[in-house]
């Protein structure tokens, strides 16, 4: 599904430069970096609570399609740069992991 | 990472990765002081001024198969978010220490892991590598020298499989007992 078609969608947030018109395929969930890292899927969209500079990374590695932030946290001024730096939209909703994995089934992500 | 040895394990690589021909891991642990400090220390090529200061970047890495670097970025990562401090030094053709302190009882502290599992690792992954583990837990402690093994072993190669099976499990041992002694 296009990611731009998910952010209208379920209202969310976008923290980087409006670079969305992009294919998600599936979704990863987990605070785990490392375990991310071994399991998340290329093109996946990744929802998350981390903001560190290493979630930069980390997708960049694995080949996300995009980094949702869950739950409204707050995120630095490095990792937004870095984002846009390597074209990694990064995405944020109040709602929780859970809810989001919701919606999205919803949509049929 | 899910363990702390699994971190140990991607430090000590960046070790092997600077030639070290010898590697110091300490462990200190100290419930009273509600302290984990966790060191490792190698007689690598080391890192200029200039290096040192970007390396806590994942985006920086000497690697050229790829172009993000993590082992050191997930380690500080791990020891901030559990109140505690991450330290890395370095000179050039003497070595790297890097120190990781967590505060012990937190709740995001990772455990520390099957310890034995990252030592026979990095003999796999090259055996003249001279690794002393140090571990000490409330004031007693425990000490892993490949050399003394090697002294024992003589003709016989340190990283036959009967052996390395025997030297995960007589550290994972150890360790279990330092805190068994300490109850």
């Amino acid at each position: 599904m296009r990611l731009d078609k998910i952010v209208k969608e379920l209202g969310l947030e976008v923290l980087t430069e409006r670079d969305i018109e992009k294919e998600v395929k599936g979704v990863y969930i987990g605070d785990l970096l490392s375990l991310v890292m071994a399991n998340a899927s290329e093109n996946n969209l990744w929802i998350t609570i981390q903001t560190h500079l290493n979630i930069i990374a980390v997708a960049t590695l694995v080949g996300l399609s995009a980094i949702l932030i869950a739950e409204g946290m707050e995120v630095e001024d490095e990792t937004i740069k870095k984002a846009n730096e390597v074209k990694i939209p990064i995405l944020r909703s109040k709602l929780s992991a859970y809810e989001l994995a919701c919606r999205l089934y919803e949509l049929g992500v | 990472m899910k363990e702390l040895s699994l971190h140990i394990l991607d430090l000590a690589e960046n070790s092997l990765r600077a030639k070290a021909t010898k590697i110091n891991i300490n462990i200190f642990e100290d419930t009273e002081k509600d302290l984990l400090i966790i060191e490792l220390e190698d007689n690598g090529i080391g890192m200029a001024e200039d290096l040192l200061r970007k390396v806590e970047n994942p985006f920086v890495t000497s690697r050229t198969t790829r172009k993000v670097g993590l082992g050191i970025p997930l380690m500080k990562a791990a020891a901030l978010r559990c109140e505690g401090d991450f330290k890395i030094s370095s000179e050039i053709g003497k070595g790297t220490r890097v120190i990781s302190i967590f505060k012990h009882s937190h709740i995001d502290r990772a455990p520390i892991g099957d310890i034995g599992q990252t030592i026979i690792s990095l003999i796999n992954a090259n055996e003249n590598v001279e690794i002393v583990y140090r571990h000490s837990y409330n004031g007693n402690c425990f000490v892993f020298d490949t050399r003394e093994i090697k002294k024992i072993l003589g003709n016989v190669s340190i990283n036959e499989a009967d052996i390395m099976l025997w030297i995960k499990d007589y550290i994972n041992e150890n360790v279990k007992n330092l805190y068994r002694n300490s109850q």
